[in-house]
Order: structure tokens, then C-alpha cells, then sequence
């Protein structure tokens, strides 16, 4: 297998990455390529980047019961973190030489020792990050990506200078540009894109070096505006709000049901693209700044102000701006059991998106996608919102 | 057997020291009421998270909402919260102690009062809430965020961290305790502001030596729980949390702990045990128990097994200051981080897991034959992990494991049958276990 097999359109290409997902991290592995699995929107991958390293994001599989994970992570684990697991004990992700994880939730936390003891990769690392966006916070954040700097070069044998990280971040940025630039192209009634695509899209983006993925996506980009119609018809456009989203099965349901997903807020898609990290100044510092501050997710509490409209503004106006700005019809938040941080935020935020006026549809559910029952459950909703 | 339990759920206690817990705790939760009167303020706080003594020197009253819902739990009388949180929107799996403590915070806020049949007559509202994870549990982060709609009062979130168990905290510690000086400088200008009140340093630096001594007897305490004949069951073990926890650094958890070692003393010094004939000794694992059922610790006990030992719920080891650490908030960060990384070290050269380490050490001192845990299915915290604990225990501990599963405060999640069924066929496997290991049944 060679690069080449991705060469052709754009759409083409990321679908191709899409079902053959570890195709091109397995060959640059063989090239002698350092590949690093991770969890979560929180490790900054430009630091791996710069290291030479191929950031490789660890995901799930919802087509897949989980099954040999039983022994391995209790059924109160997050669906998401045992489905990984379980393609994990399958040797999916075998090639890896390192495994990042990151304090995102009780879950990561804990799954990084048995990770660890149970595939002993090469190199791990846990970033450490805050909950809270004080200035303390800020320092420490700092601090603790210097010392994963410090293990990276210890591990790689490679120094990263000032300019690798600098030219590094610059390609992070090109490469949240342009995802935000195919996001775009969901802005029209009806969409350029459809969210199985996108789904597609933002997976295979995530599976390959960012230059490829820069490369990839402006062909995309390219492909779509090339289009003299939409794939969807002019139907419901829907936000879909949630934790680890990262395959198609649910998007394909909602869309059988004839309404669009036009834009998320999901750990896949908007919290890893939507926020640029600063190129003046020292970088490891605007790197903390973007990922502790700049990457709203429930599971960084921000200080208070004392007073709760501006105080729900800090936590969810991004969403409602995302909402308003890709002009949707309704909201899907959709929570993986088990997973607390999103959990505890369901009442505020159904509430706060319905006072400004936009249908939430709640769903808790595993990973593991139950067709037959979400679908009913999407259809009436949709079927309220029309 | 199963029969007769179930008219009864609380544990039969061993010794006369716990007997005294129920009223420390309706006392204490009497002074809550007292100083909302008086117009002291109340904090919601998390216990261990590093606030006890500045709320307390600062002249206001920590709250404790976690503990009141295992108070509430051990009195059957957590249903309708639940109920009200989950109607609320909040999941049924989030962290019981907090759609508890949820619950009763909408029904407060709703009648303007706590609900006339509350438990301990409820707990006032609150005039500040401090949240803080640690190194783990989202719950302490998101619960009084959560509860603030129903509070409207404000709230400090503070940050405190410890290194992953593959770290050397020796590395990291700088910039670690540097962070937790100044999350705890800003707790105490937050509570200056939004009070009005002015942190007192030298009532704090008093209450820091109070805590540590009380620490220190409570620890010296429990290593005399290594005797044969047990002389202390986990089941008293955690009635003797309670002091402990809410109401460190005040005389009466120190004279609690005083008395404390006096008794187990004393029934070590007269081999007083805890059953009369010590069949099995067993450790309860890292888990929060059903505060609902305590009793189970006597279906073991009816066999024959005792628990002279818990993972959960302990004193912390003695751990050194730096010299040179002599402001009460950098004594506080120190000791903390301290510790919280007690057995990194080991864990780094051994196990890879100090929570692993802390079981192996508690198997070697306190001679034990087998390991119990309960999986509470709201907490993630602490559960999960548990499976691969027991996997890498086996490698360097061979002995019996029991997992128990049920909630430590939803009671429709627990079945006495299943239970009672389960430690029967745990004592048959430690006995067998035994004979083989031994050649003694």
C-alpha cells in the first residue's frame, strides 16, 4: 500500500481514509514514522508535529459490541473509552508508538494505567490539564507542556527549537482553517456537504499527518464547491451536542430521517477546530492559552461571575452562536452514558437553548448505536420541529 | 440469616467509640443550623480538598453535602432527591451523592426552606461553595456548578492537582505545589471578598497543627489494627470517618481520635477481637460502600471473616514539610501533594498502579486472606479501575477477590439475595484457598 492509493478527489480520498483508517499511519510507521495515539481534543498535536511525530486519534468503533473490554474496564466505564479499548485488545491499534492521554475526564484518567500496563507502548504521556482557567492554571498548563516537550525529545531523540514549534502551530492553524472553510460549506439551505460526509471527512483528517490532512482538505474543499447540487434536499437543519461522536452510523440515521446535522459541537468536530492558536509570542504559552481557555468543554469550569446569564454565556454561548450562525432548526444533545462532564450540564443547557428559542431533543445513549430505537425517537422529534 | 438482616441493614458496631458517632454528627449538622442563625457563613465543600481548615479559620462553617448524602443513605431516606434530580434532567448514573444533594437543593430552593421530613433537618442553604476534583473525580468539579442554579451564591472552583502514577513527583513537584499555593491564595481572597471576612494565619497555622495530630493518632490508631485478633472492623472503621472528615482541625475530631487509639489499644493490649473465632481476615478494597446496607459487614462476620482493615476511608501516612515551607498555605499544598503521591515511588518501581501498592501493602501488614470490593455504579472515581487493580494485584498477591455491585447511595440498585449469595460462595473459595495455601481449612 502506498500513498498513492489516496491520490483522486478530494470526497474520494477521505472516504478512502475513512474505511481503511489506519492505512496510512500503519505505512508511515513502516517507514520508520513515530505514530502517537490520543485521546481527546486536549493534547496539543502541533507539539508532536514538531517533533516529527504523527499525531493518530484513538476512536471507537459504534458498529462493533464490545466483548473482550469486559475484563478489562467496567460496564460503568464510558462506552466511548471501552469501545476503543476493544479495538485496542483487537491489535487496531498496534502499530502505535506512543499512547497520549489527557485529564479530560475520570474516565481518561483512569483508562491511561490500564492502557498502559495492558499494551506497554513505547511512550506515554498524560497531559495534565487543569480544570479551572485561572492565571495559576495558565502557568501550570504551561509548565506541564514543557515537560511533555522535555519527554517527547527524550523519547525521539530530537530537540524541537522555537521555529519547529512556530512552523508546526502555523500548520495546525492552516489545518483548522480549512476544516472550518468545509464547515462552511454547510452554511447554504441545503447544504453543500452532508453530515455522513463530514463525518467522513473529519475522521479521515484526524488519521493522517496534518500537511497530508492540509492537502486533503483543500481538495475537498475543491470537490464540493465544484458541486451543481446539494446531496441532501432542503430539509431540517440540526446542531448535534455532545462528547465523543466520531463515526457515521448516527449520522446516517438522522439523515434516513430526512433532517440534515449541519454543524456540532462535538470532540471530533468544532472543539478541535474552532479556535486558532496565537503565533506572536512564546508558543508554548499560546499553546496553554488555546487549549486550556480557548476549547470550551464541560469539563474545564470557568470562574464564576456572580452573575448567571453571563455566567451560562461563558459556558454555552459558543454553542448558541454555532446554532445561530449555521442557522438550525434544533438541537441533539447527545450524551454518552457515563460520561459526567456533559451529563451534569444537560438541564442548563437544554434550557438555555430552548429560552433562545431552538428545540433540544435529549438523548443519553452508548456508543453503540441502537438504530431502531434512536430512530424513532429522531423522527418525532423531527416531526415536532417541521 | 438473609431473613433476619433484612429487618435490619445497619452494621452491629465492635466497638464503644462509634457508638458516639450518630451524635457527633446530629451535633454538628445542629451548628450548621446554629450559624446560619447567627449569620455565620455556611460553605459547601468537598472533605480532603484542602479547605477544611481555611473556611474554618476564617470564622465560617463548612458544609458538606457529599457526606450529608451518605448520612441520608444509612437512613434509607435518599428516594425522593434522587427522584427530583433525575426529573430535573440530571441522569440517574451521574454520582449518586450528587443527585442527592441535587435533589434536596430544588426542593429547598422550590419551598424556600428545607423540606419539613428532611433528614437532620436538611442542610441550610449555603452562602459560598468551594468545588475542587483533584487529581480525579468530575462530580466535585460539576456538581456545585450544577447546584448553582438552585443556590444562586458564589462559587469558587480550585484546582488541585497530582501527577500520574508513572511521574516522579520529585521532577514535577515545583511547579505542581507552586500551583496549589496559588489556587489556595486565590480560595482565600475569594472568600475575603464575597465574606467580608479576613483569613486569620495564625488561627490557620493552629488548626494545621491540630489536624496533623489528630492525623497522626488516628494513623497510630489504625496500625494497631494490624493485631491478631482484629480489634477494629471496617464497618466502625467508617462511623469513625465522620469526625475525621468533617470536622478536622477542631478539638473534638482530635479528642475523638484520642479516645479512639485508647480503645483499640486497650482491646489489642486484652486480645479482644472482633468475633471470637478469626477464620479469614479480609481487606475492603478501594470502593465506596452501600451507606444503605452496612450490615453486609456482618453476614461476613456470622462466617467467620472480619475486615481489620479498608483502603477507603483511612487516616493518610506521616509524610515530612519541606523546612522551608512555613506559610500555612505552602504547609497545606506540601502536605497534600505529600500525601496524595505517598506511593508513586513504589508504584513507579513495582506495580505501576499506588493504589495497587497500597493494597499490597495493606495484605502484607495486616495479614490478610482475601480482598473485598464494592462497585458503586454512579461513581467513576473510584470503580473504575477496579477490574485491573484485582489483575495486576493477582501478579504480585495471589489470594481471593470478591466484587460486590450495587450504588453507595441508590438502594434499587442493591439485592440482599444476590449479596448474601455472593459471600457464601466467597467464604467457600477462601477456605479453599486456605486449606491449599496453608493445609489449614
Amino acid at each position: 500500500m502506498n500513498k498513492a492509493k489516496f491520490a483522486g478527489t478530494g470526497l474520494a480520498a477521505a472516504e478512502q481514509i475513512y474505511k481503511e483508517r489506519s492505512l496510512r499511519a500503519r505505512e508511515l510507521s513502516k517507514e520508520g514514522k513515530k505514530v502517537m495515539g490520543y485521546f481527546c481534543a486536549y493534547p496539543p498535536l502541533e507539539m508532536l508535529t514538531a517533533v516529527d511525530v504523527v499525531p493518530y486519534r484513538i476512536m471507537g468503533n459504534p458498529r462493533m459490541a464490545p466483548v473482550r473490554v469486559e475484563a478489562y474496564l467496567e460496564s460503568i466505564t464510558c462506552s466511548f473509552v471501552r469501545s476503543c479499548f476493544e479495538l485496542a485488545l483487537n491489535n487496531d491499534y498496534d502499530f502505535l508508538d506512543g499512547f497520549i492521554a489527557c485529564h479530560a475526564c475520570d474516565n481518561l484518567i483512569k483508562v491511561y494505567n490500564v492502557w498502559r500496563h495492558n499494551f506497554k507502548p513505547p511512550f506515554s504521556y498524560f497531559v495534565n490539564v487543569p480544570n479551572t482557567t485561572s492565571p495559576a492554571s495558565l502557568k501550570f498548563f504551561r509548565a506541564e507542556l514543557s515537560m511533555f516537550q522535555r519527554r517527547l525529545e527524550s523519547f525521539t531523540g530530537r530537540q524541537i527549537s522555537e521555529q519547529q514549534l512556530i512552523a508546526a502551530i502555523k500548520l495546525h492553524n492552516e489545518n483548522r482553517s480549512l476544516m472550518r472553510e468545509v464547515y462552511a460549506l454547510r452554511k447554504p439551505d441545503p447544504p453543500l456537504i452532508s453530515s455522513v460526509e463530514m463525518n467522513k471527512i473529519l475522521v479521515a483528517s484526524q488519521s493522517i499527518p496534518v500537511e497530508e490532512s492540509n492537502q486533503l482538505l483543500h481538495k475537498v474543499i475543491r470537490d464540493i464547491k465544484a458541486r451543481t447540487e446539494s446531496p441532501t434536499r432542503k430539509t431540517i437543519r440540526l446542531m448535534i451536542v455532545g462528547p465523543e461522536i466520531d463515526d457515521s452510523p448516527l449520522f446516517e440515521l438522522i439523515e434516513d430521517t430526512g433532517a440534515s446535522v449541519v454543524v456540532d459541537d462535538t470532540c471530533i468536530g468544532t472543539k478541535v477546530y474552532w479556535r486558532d492558536v496565537e503565533m506572536k509570542g512564546d508558543p508554548l504559552n499560546n499553546l496553554a492559552e488555546r487549549y486550556l481557555n480557548k476549547v470550551k468543554c464541560p469539563r474545564t469550569v470557568r470562574q464564576s461571575t456572580q452573575n448567571s446569564a453571563e455566567d451560562l454565556d461563558a459556558r454555552f454561548g459558543h454553542i448558541l452562536d454555532l446554532a445561530r450562525e449555521f442557522n438550525v432548526n434544533g438541537v441533539i444533545l447527545y450524551i454518552l452514558r457515563y460520561c459526567d462532564n456533559f451529563g451534569y450540564d444537560v438541564p442548563e443547557l437544554k434550557s438555555y437553548l430552548e429560552k433562545a428559542g431552538l428545540p433540544v431533543f435529549h438523548i443519553e445513549d452508548d456508543y453503540l448505536v441502537n438504530s431502531a430505537r434512536l430512530k424513532t425517537r429522531v423522527e418525532a422529534f423531527i416531526e415536532m420541529i417541521s | 440469616m438473609a431473613e433476619e438482616s433484612k429487618s435490619k441493614t445497619g452494621a452491629v458496631k465492635s466497638t464503644d467509640i462509634v457508638k458516639r458517632v450518630p451524635r457527633l454528627i446530629k451535633t454538628m449538622l445542629s451548628e450548621t443550623h446554629e450559624a446560619k442563625a447567627q449569620g455565620r457563613p455556611l460553605v459547601y465543600c468537598f472533605i480532603f480538598s484542602l479547605c477544611d481548615e481555611i473556611v474554618r479559620a476564617m470564622g465560617m462553617t463548612p458544609v458538606w453535602p457529599e457526606n450529608w448524602a451518605a448520612f441520608c443513605a444509612a437512613l434509607h431516606l435518599t428516594e425522593g432527591y434522587l427522584n427530583k434530580a433525575n426529573a430535573a434532567g440530571f441522569s440517574d448514573k451521574l454520582c449518586t451523592y450528587s443527585t442527592c444533594g441535587l435533589g434536596f437543593d430544588i426542593m429547598r430552593s422550590e419551598l424556600g426552606e428545607a423540606p419539613p421530613d428532611s433528614p437532620f433537618g436538611g442542610l441550610p442553604k449555603p452562602d459560598v461553595m468551594i468545588g475542587a476534583g483533584l487529581l480525579l473525580c468530575d462530580a466535585r468539579h460539576k456538581w456545585f456548578q450544577s447546584a448553582q442554579q438552585y443556590t444562586n451564591v458564589p462559587l469558587y472552583n480550585m484546582g488541585v492537582m497530582t501527577p500520574p502514577y508513572d511521574v516522579d513527583p520529585n521532577e514535577v513537584e515545583g511547579y505542581y505545589i507552586e500551583y496549589m499555593v496559588e489556587e489556595l491564595r486565590g480560595l482565600v481572597e475569594f472568600l475575603e471578598k464575597v465574606t467580608g471576612r479576613k483569613m486569620n494565619w495564625d488561627d490557620l497555622s493552629h488548626l494545621l497543627d491540630v489536624s496533623d495530630e489528630t492525623n497522626d493518632i488516628w494513623y497510630k490508631a489504625y496500625q494497631l489494627r494490624k493485631a491478631v485478633p482484629a480489634p477494629m472492623p471496617t464497618e466502625d472503621a467508617l462511623s469513625a470517618f465522620a469526625p475525621n472528615a468533617c470536622l478536622m482541625g477542631t478539638n473534638i475530631a482530635l479528642d475523638f481520635c484520642r479516645d479512639l487509639y485508647k480503645e483499640v489499644k486497650y482491646r489489642v493490649d486484652n486480645k479482644i477481637g472482633v468475633i471470637p473465632d478469626e477464620k479469614f481476615r479480609l481487606l475492603w478494597g478501594i470502593g465506596i460502600p452501600p451507606w444503605y446496607a452496612l450490615m453486609l459487614f456482618n453476614l461476613f462476620e456470622q462466617r467467620g471473616a472480619v475486615f481489620p482493615i479498608e483502603a477507603m476511608y483511612r487516616p493518610w501516612e506521616p509524610v515530612e514539610i519541606p523546612k522551608g515551607a512555613t506559610h500555612p498555605l505552602e504547609r497545606l499544598a506540601w502536605r497534600f501533594y505529600r500525601r496524595a503521591t505517598y506511593r508513586h515511588d513504589k508504584a513507579r518501581k513495582r506495580s505501576g498502579d499506588a493504589d495497587v501498592e497500597l493494597l499490597i501493602d495493606y495484605i502484607d501488614d495486616y495479614k490478610i486472606d482475601g480482598v473485598v470490593l464494592h462497585r458503586a455504579y454512579s461513581c467513576r472515581t473510584l470503580h473504575v479501575g477496579q477490574l485491573h487493580q484485582l489483575a495486576v494485584l493477582k501478579q504480585y498477591r495471589n489470594l481471593p477477590t470478591l466484587i460486590l455491585e450495587s450504588d453507595m447511595v441508590d438502594m434499587r440498585s442493591f439485592s440482599e439475595d444476590d449479596v448474601n449469595s455472593k459471600i457464601e460462595t466467597f467464604i467457600e473459595v477462601l477456605d479453599a484457598h486456605k486449606t491449599k495455601t496453608t493445609g489449614k481449612g
